[in-house]
């Protein structure tokens, strides 16, 4: 069990605890026993209106992610409590964890101009948030934990997406740790054509991946959800990943075959992949030889679309990219996860591409 | 070396003596050049981390008994005359350099060396000791340099995009025991692992915690490192990385208009919520534009603006690195890294 401080104890300026603190191994912890050293700020609620979708979300902290070498990890997320209105968002999970549980957290899918409410609810025995990540709604709805406010019990989200393009949700209390334990899932916006076409007026599509690439460092996998905050030092400064996945699925083996990761497609077709940078480190994306076109990052159209061959990215990145190849063949794409500092290669993520 | 022989500043102390100098950047064109003087002191001591663990820092500073890491920030104009005076206190040797403009070489300890070259290479320049590189740089010893195009208050360089009011947002990354191997006057044996991270030399302080609030203290109430704008009131920041690590740069509110990248300009002006801010001296360039949040629902208006500051409410958002290790200190604490908070003001 974490130590746990009260708030009228030492603030972390006036102690120089240098205490084993695990972070509690509490997860899911008891928020009255929580190891906050400072209020959580009050929940403001912003003006709800008559939505075009619900997505209702709840939370998981038991899921379990098979690994290609036997070890199994534990992964936190975003429960599915079912939506109104919105898209098909089946096909965008990556490993199934059973209970209902999946990972990455099922996805949302809406169109530009729909008004969205984001409903949370959370264990009261815990806080987290959900911050639509790229999406800019009112303050009150960007899901910051500290900021505009960590949620236990329920909690409303409402934004009205302007942009078509690729982005993500994820959680936003104690961040370093929440989102790395696996609570993140896509956030498609489509263009008023619907899906098939990338923007509005943008290049349109035939097959559509979701490439979330992530590093797991698993000992970070066994801390409770308040690590960290009483001030004792867990670690969360130096991440050292030993796992390196592709949309939930161990991009070691398992990514090269997954369905829903592994593209299958004929010639001719055009593909969109949305590449969500999920880690935190540098990463170097490589098609397997093919040139590629970039056509949109973070939500935008670029002025111009760019041909690439390879594309490096940061965390939190997307790339909206089409591939369209010209001949048959299995293209193994890789994805290096580099050292923030050194940037030499940490692991790789492998998946495919197999044109028929 | 004894430590008492040290200054000891609490992270209020050296932002005082920087307040109004570092971060919001005033600027007035001029028709002619001029001569821009400052003199800096090369000095050291420890600077207390949000969860109270004394660290050792050298800085260019303002005065022989304060200690600036970042230094303060120099503006020029392009053509502009700088004349810098190094005092160098301390007995080790350093240097001051910027980049394709000046390179004092050696100034051993106890010397002052006045500098004089051209302000040129419109945009933005990291200032550094290039001795002990990269050591005596992610110890302190850095800050910013903003040159102007000539005759222009709102352009980063001839044709870019047009702003109305600029910041300097200077990253770094603290390993404490490289710093302590600086001190003794040893090369670190151990790779970079940093423990703090820092903007302007400051660290974040949430809601509720203890300093939070406090200008001097906290990142995200620092006035010279939090934005604060009206709708429409373009915002350069200028974004310089004086660590080690690759960062990945993250607003919320608007997405910002991506200019240059270490200190090139990019061949399109692209859209993101995030760019990246390369390690070991990289730099960025980016207009946070403060346009109505273009999510919100109801929209964003100067009336809704106003009627959240009277019901006494913050229209505010954070800038944060989004790897996210850089958001805490001593191994813990989320939320006391590198971050920033964005204000959105009624007019």
């Amino acid at each position: 069990m974490g130590r746990r401080r009260r708030q009228e104890e030492p603030t972390p300026e006036e102690t120089t605890t240098t205490t084993s603190d695990s972070g509690g191994h509490d997860g899911g912890g008891m928020m009255g026993n929580g190891c906050y050293i400072y209020p959580v700020t009050a929940l403001e609620t912003a003006p709800l209106n008559n939505p075009d979708v619900i997505y209702n979300r709840g939370i998981y902290m038991n899921g379990v992610m098979n690994m290609d070498d036997g070890r199994n990890v534990t992964i936190w997320g975003f429960t599915d409590g079912g939506h109104q209105g919105g898209g098909d968002t089946g096909s965008m999970g990556g490993g199934g964890m059973g209970g209902g549980s999946v990972f990455p957290s099922p996805a949302m899918r809406v169109t530009q101009g729909q008004i969205v409410q984001t409903r949370l609810n959370v264990p009261m025995h815990m806080y987290h948030t959900i911050h639509h990540h790229g999406i800019e709604p009112e303050y009150r709805s960007d899901g910051v934990g500290h900021l505009s406010g960590d949620v236990n019990g329920n909690y409303t989200y409402q934004w009205k997406p302007a942009h078509a393009g690729t982005y993500f949700y994820h959680c936003h209390t104690n961040t370093v740790l929440h989102a790395e334990m696996g609570m993140y899932g896509a956030l498609i916006v489509d263009p008023p054509e619907g899906p098939g076409t990338a923007f509005e007026n943008g290049p349109s599509y035939d097959v559509e991946a979701v490439w979330a690439v992530d590093e797991i460092d698993s000992s970070w996998h066994n801390l409770g959800w308040t690590a960290g905050t009483c001030g004792g030092d867990v670690g969360l400064h130096d991440l050292n990943p030993d796992y390196f996945i592709i949309t939930g699925v161990d991009g070691a083996q398992s990514a090269l075959t997954a369905p829903g990761i592994a593209v299958d497609m004929n010639r001719g077709q055009r593909l969109l992949v949305r590449y969500i940078c999920a880690g935190y480190l540098p990463q170097e994306i490589r098609f397997g030889g093919l040139n590629v076109d970039i056509v949109a990052s973070d939500g935008r159209p670029l002025p111009n679309s760019v041909r690439v061959d390879k594309i490096n990215a940061v965390s939190a990145e997307r790339y909206d990219i089409i591939i369209q190849p010209s001949s048959r063949g299995s293209y193994t794409v890789e994805i290096d996860i580099k050292d923030w500092i050194t940037g030499n290669v940490l692991g790789t993520a492998r998946t495919r591409i197999n044109v028929s | 070396m004894n430590r008492r022989n040290f200054l000891k500043f609490s992270s209020a102390g050296i932002a005082s003596a920087m307040l109004g100098t570092t971060g919001l950047i005033s600027w007035v064109p001029r028709a002619h050049a001029a001569t821009i003087r400052k003199t800096y002191y090369i000095t050291e001591g420890f600077i207390t981390q949000p969860d109270g663990v004394d660290v050792y820092f050298r800085g260019f500073s303002s005065s022989s008994n304060s200690l600036n890491a970042p230094g303060e920030h120099i503006i020029a104009q392009e053509g502009d005359t700088i004349d810098i005076t190094i005092v160098n206190t301390l007995g080790s040797s350093h240097s001051f350099v910027v980049d394709g403009m000046v390179d004092s070489g050696r100034i051993s300890g106890g010397q002052t060396r006045r500098l004089i070259f051209e302000a040129r290479n419109p945009g933005t320049h990291l200032y550094y000791d290039g001795r002990n590189a990269p050591y005596n740089r992610v110890t302190g010893l850095h800050g910013g340099l903003a040159v102007m195009p000539d005759g222009r208050d709102d352009q980063l360089f001839a044709g870019s995009r047009r702003f109305e009011k600029q910041y300097f947002w200077i990253f770094n990354d603290c390993d404490p025991a490289w710093n302590n191997a600086v001190r003794n006057g040893q090369t670190p044996s151990n790779n970079f692992t940093p423990r703090y991270f820092t903007l302007n030399g400051l660290s974040g302080r949430p809601p509720g915690a203890p300093g939070s609030g406090v200008g001097t203290i906290d990142s995200m109430h620092d006035p010279r490192t939090a934005l604060h704008g009206h709708l429409g009131e373009r915002t350069l920041v200028r974004c310089l990385n004086a660590g080690m690590a690759q960062h990945s740069v993250h607003t919320h509110g608007n997405h910002m208009e991506w200019l240059t990248s270490n200190g090139q300009p990019r061949p399109d002006v692209w859209l993101k919520d995030i760019i990246p801010l390369d390690g070991d001296a990289g730099s960025m360039d980016f207009i946070y534009p403060f346009e109505p949040a273009p999510d919100a629902w109801p929209p964003m208006t100067n009336a809704t603006l106003q009627q959240a500051k009277n019901q006494g409410r913050h229209s505010a958002y954070p800038m944060h690195l989004h790897d996210e290790m850089t958001q805490t200190a001593g191994g813990g604490l989320y939320m006391f890294g590198a971050l920033t908070d964005i204000f959105f003001e009624p007019n």
